[in-house]
């Protein structure tokens, strides 16, 4: 009787439309961040694809941990989903009262940007072989964003598969800062989307040396990658779709379904060309589920070498 | 020439012309509105631009930028709020102005100033704009460090009159810049676990709460026995003479707002907070300021509005955007098929052409609406405080709550309202606290990243000739008051 009673709202439930109603996207950037700008191109589109309207929903603090605080406090339907980036499972290393990494479902990848290794015009290394050379004298100083961040784990990885000394990180606030530093001398190299260093790139100003992507890029098709040179690292800026544990697995097939085909259409795509950004970054949860349990296992290995995990 | 004069024709055609003025008219409203900025709201219009083309949406999110730092100002002289943080040295001044009766000739000079500051920076922009972004990348973290120190070694003279209070505000505004993540060690610091505070203590909510909330309580603690004294020249705008009088500060707060602007890692708040110091250094009338001076208006509007020009420069010319704003226009940029960089100039003139174009139509649409305006918004200060500062109040809680929809940064707009309230009774002045906050952050990861750089070596300083010339002017604006005065004693001894 009892075990009747609690299976048939069950059953009623599956049975009942998805979406039902309005589905929040929440995000750790703010209102213009290049992830809240993400989640705005996706959006333009898919309200038609799932006849629902779809919200942004901002949580900024705390590096990603207010965003995963708020998912874990809606119930695991579906109408909540969570644009997740590589600083999400640095911030939930960091934080084990948090939702864990196990406690999401990938659901599809809305952007993959590869990372190149970059050095300046007149810079003494011209070819990868000078940069990892000099790299085992001396400890090379690399521009990045903060002590403990994304770019920390990507370059504390391939310093660790090139064998060279621990780079020296110098930290920055952004991309920009970033290359304005590298051009002006005041770091040897730095890990950077070529979005962010378009203009240098096409005035000549950088150099890319090695690109992390897995195979050669097509704007880059002279760049050899980090993988060919014998150095076993990839680097991407990673965004995309993740739902809580506990989601039905129809409905998180639904989504994945219909989040590919609003980031099919033409807007998003024109997005993704004009931002610099790789035409094959949308993909399906096992590309993005795949991609995620990686950097997950990279960055809890950095973190620990470099004694910023408690425990 | 002729490149930007067939930018100057894009405008005549009606639809771009429409755009542009919606652009401007929604950029002063939301300028006006604590918590909702001009970047917010180009945020949330992005998507929807893409559809109108490259021109006329380029010119709808350019004017709607210029115009919201301006508005900014409206509610900062009216009622102490700031509606953009880079107002907040016009706070400083232009609400004392209104408590004096003469609202109308602040929002007169603000809408003047801003435009002219607005104008000098897109025809720098339009002329220099290569070369001064050459100059952003000879400014590394050593070169920042110097600035920032710069900045800060003004902050005993600004505010309150005793250098004292300013230096104890000052210091309280650095322990405030230190909370949160810290760059170098990604170590989180006074945060006491909570998430709200490591991204470190936010500006928008410090200032609403030390300005508007401050001077909410502030009002409900005095007994108000009658209506105030109506000053009839409330709505009075400026005319010449007032002009004249702020002309050299005009000028000062224009060249630093373009200078400042254009170096990436600085914006329009701190373009105004310097302009401010700088234009009380030169001006003739020292006495006034802290009690309502004009030029104190004047100065920081022209600086903040020189910053929106200036910090388009490395946005266009370099594709590195210097602030949240720009950041936005950048992408929005983008998403058009600008490609920004060094060859933008020479390959796509029609389109660069049309951004300034726009700019300097926005520029004059809001000096012509907001000369208008000023003898309307004028009259806010006529609406009986019992009804006006609840209404305040209200906007404030939006306005912290807006821009994270966070409630921590609710707490901190309040916590600062109780610090402003007792900042003016016991005659502290926020203003340096102000420059701490700003400053604070900045003095301190550009040092550290200085010696990360020269391998904690300090004397690499030494090799680094702007970041000397920095300190040079910084330590003669310390010491030439102690120098004049030995001077003087000396040449007394000698008659």
């Amino acid at each position: 009787m009892l075990g009747a009673g609690l299976a048939a709202p069950r059953s009623l439930r599956a049975q009942e439309a998805f979406p039902s109603r309005t589905i929040e996207v929440v995000t750790h950037a703010g209102v213009g961040g290049g992830t809240d700008i993400t989640a705005r191109m996706m959006m333009v589109q898919a309200p038609g694809v799932f006849k629902q309207e779809f919200l942004v929903v901002n949580r900024t603090a705390g590096s990603g941990a207010q965003a995963l605080q708020y998912l874990a406090s809606k119930p695991a339907d579906g109408h909540a989903i969570i644009l997740v980036t590589q600083t999400h499972l640095l911030t939930q290393l960091r934080n084990p009262s948090l939702p864990q990494f196990a406690d999401l479902i990938p659901v599809a990848r809305a952007t993959a940007d590869p990372q190149l290794v970059l050095v300046r015009r007149d810079s003494p290394f011209r070819t990868p072989q000078d940069l990892v050379e000099a790299g085992k004298q001396r400890s090379l100083r690399f521009g990045g964003t903060h002590v403990g961040g994304v770019d920390h784990v990507t370059i504390f990885a391939f310093g660790r598969a090139a064998g060279i000394q621990r780079p020296t990180l110098v930290p920055f606030r952004g991309g920009g800062e970033i290359v304005i530093n590298l051009v002006g001398g005041n770091i040897d190299t730095a890990v950077v989307n070529p979005g962010e260093a378009e203009a240098q790139l096409r005035a000549g100003e950088l150099r890319p040396l090695i690109s992390l992507a897995e195979g050669r890029l097509d704007a880059f098709r002279d760049v050899p990658t980090a993988k060919e040179l014998g150095i076993d690292v990839t680097g991407y800026t990673l965004r995309g779709f993740c739902v809580l544990k506990g989601t039905p697995e129809d409905r998180v097939a639904k989504l994945e379904a219909g989040l590919i085909e609003a980031m099919s259409g033409p807007i998003y795509k024109s997005y993704l060309q004009n931002t610099g950004q790789a035409p094959d970054s949308v993909a399906g949860r096992q590309v993005w589920g795949a991609q995620l349990e990686q950097f997950h296992k990279d960055g809890r290995e950095a973190l620990q070498a470099l004694g910023l995990l408690r425990g | 020439m002729e490149a930007f004069l067939g930018g100057l024709a894009i405008l005549l055609d009606p639809y771009v012309m429409l755009m542009v003025l919606l652009g401007t008219v929604l950029g002063i409203f939301v300028g006006a509105l604590p918590g909702i900025s001009g970047s917010t709201t180009i945020a949330l219009l992005l998507p929807m631009t893409i559809a109108m083309g490259p021109i006329p949406a380029i010119c709808f999110l350019g004017a709607i930028y210029c115009a919201a730092n301006f508005g900014g100002s409206i509610t900062a002289i009216m009622v102490n709020a700031p509606g953009d943080p880079s107002a907040s040295a016009t706070a400083l001044e232009g609400y004392k102005m209104a408590e004096k009766g003469q609202a109308g000739l602040a929002l007169g000079m603000s809408a003047v100033s801003s435009a002219i500051g607005g104008i000098f920076s897109v025809v720098v922009l339009i002329f220099a704009a290569p070369m001064l972004a050459r100059a952003a990348y000879s400014f590394g973290p050593p070169e920042y460090f110097a600035l920032a120190l710069f900045g800060l070694s003004m902050c005993a003279a600004i505010g309150g009159d005793s250098a004292i209070k300013n230096l104890i505000a000052a210091a309280f505004g650095l322990l405030l810049a230190t909370v949160g993540m810290d760059l170098t060690t990604g170590v989180e610091r006074f945060t006491f676990g909570s998430y709200e505070l490591s991204d470190g203590i936010g500006f928008v909510p410090v200032l609403i709460g030390l300005f508007a909330v401050g001077e909410m309580l502030d009002q409900a603690a005095r007994r108000v026995g009658k209506a105030k004294i109506i000053h009839l020249d409330a709505a009075r705008v400026p005319g010449w003479a007032e002009f004249k009088k702020c002309n050299r500060s005009i000028w000062i707060g224009s060249g630093i707002g373009t200078f400042i602007g254009a170096l990436p890692a600085l914006g329009a708040t701190t373009a105004a907070l310097i302009g401010y110091n700088e234009t009380r250094r030169w001006s003739k009338h020292k006495h006034e300021f802290g009690k309502g001076s004009i030029e104190g208006v004047a100065g920081p509007e022209a600086a903040n509005n020189a910053a929106v020009g200036g910090s388009m420069v490395p946005t266009l010319a370099l594709g590195i955007p210097g602030s949240a704003t720009t950041a936005i226009i950048l992408a929005a940029l983008i998403v058009q098929g600008v490609r920004p960089g060094p060859h933008l100039f020479n390959e796509q003139p029609t389109l660069l052409y049309a951004v300034f174009a726009s700019m300097l139509a926005a520029n004059m649409f809001y000096l012509f609406m907001g000369l208008y305006m000023a003898k309307l918004f004028a009259r806010i200060s006529l609406i009986p405080p019992a009804i006006l500062w609840p209404a305040v109040f209200v906007l404030s809680i939006i306005g912290a709550y807006g821009p994270n929809q966070s409630m921590g940064d609710v707490v901190i707009m309040l916590v600062a309202g109780v610090v402003g309230f007792l900042f003016r009774r016991t005659g502290f002045s926020p203003a340096p606290l102000i420059m701490g906050l700003v400053l604070g952050g900045m003095v301190e990861e550009t040092l550290k990243q200085s010696l990360i750089i020269f391998g904690d070596d300090v004397t690499g300083f030494l090799g680094r000739p702007i970041a000397l010339a920095l300190f040079a002017v910084t330590a003669t604006g310390l010491l030439w008051p102690v120098v004049s005065r030995l001077l003087r004693v000396a040449r007394a001894a000698r008659a």
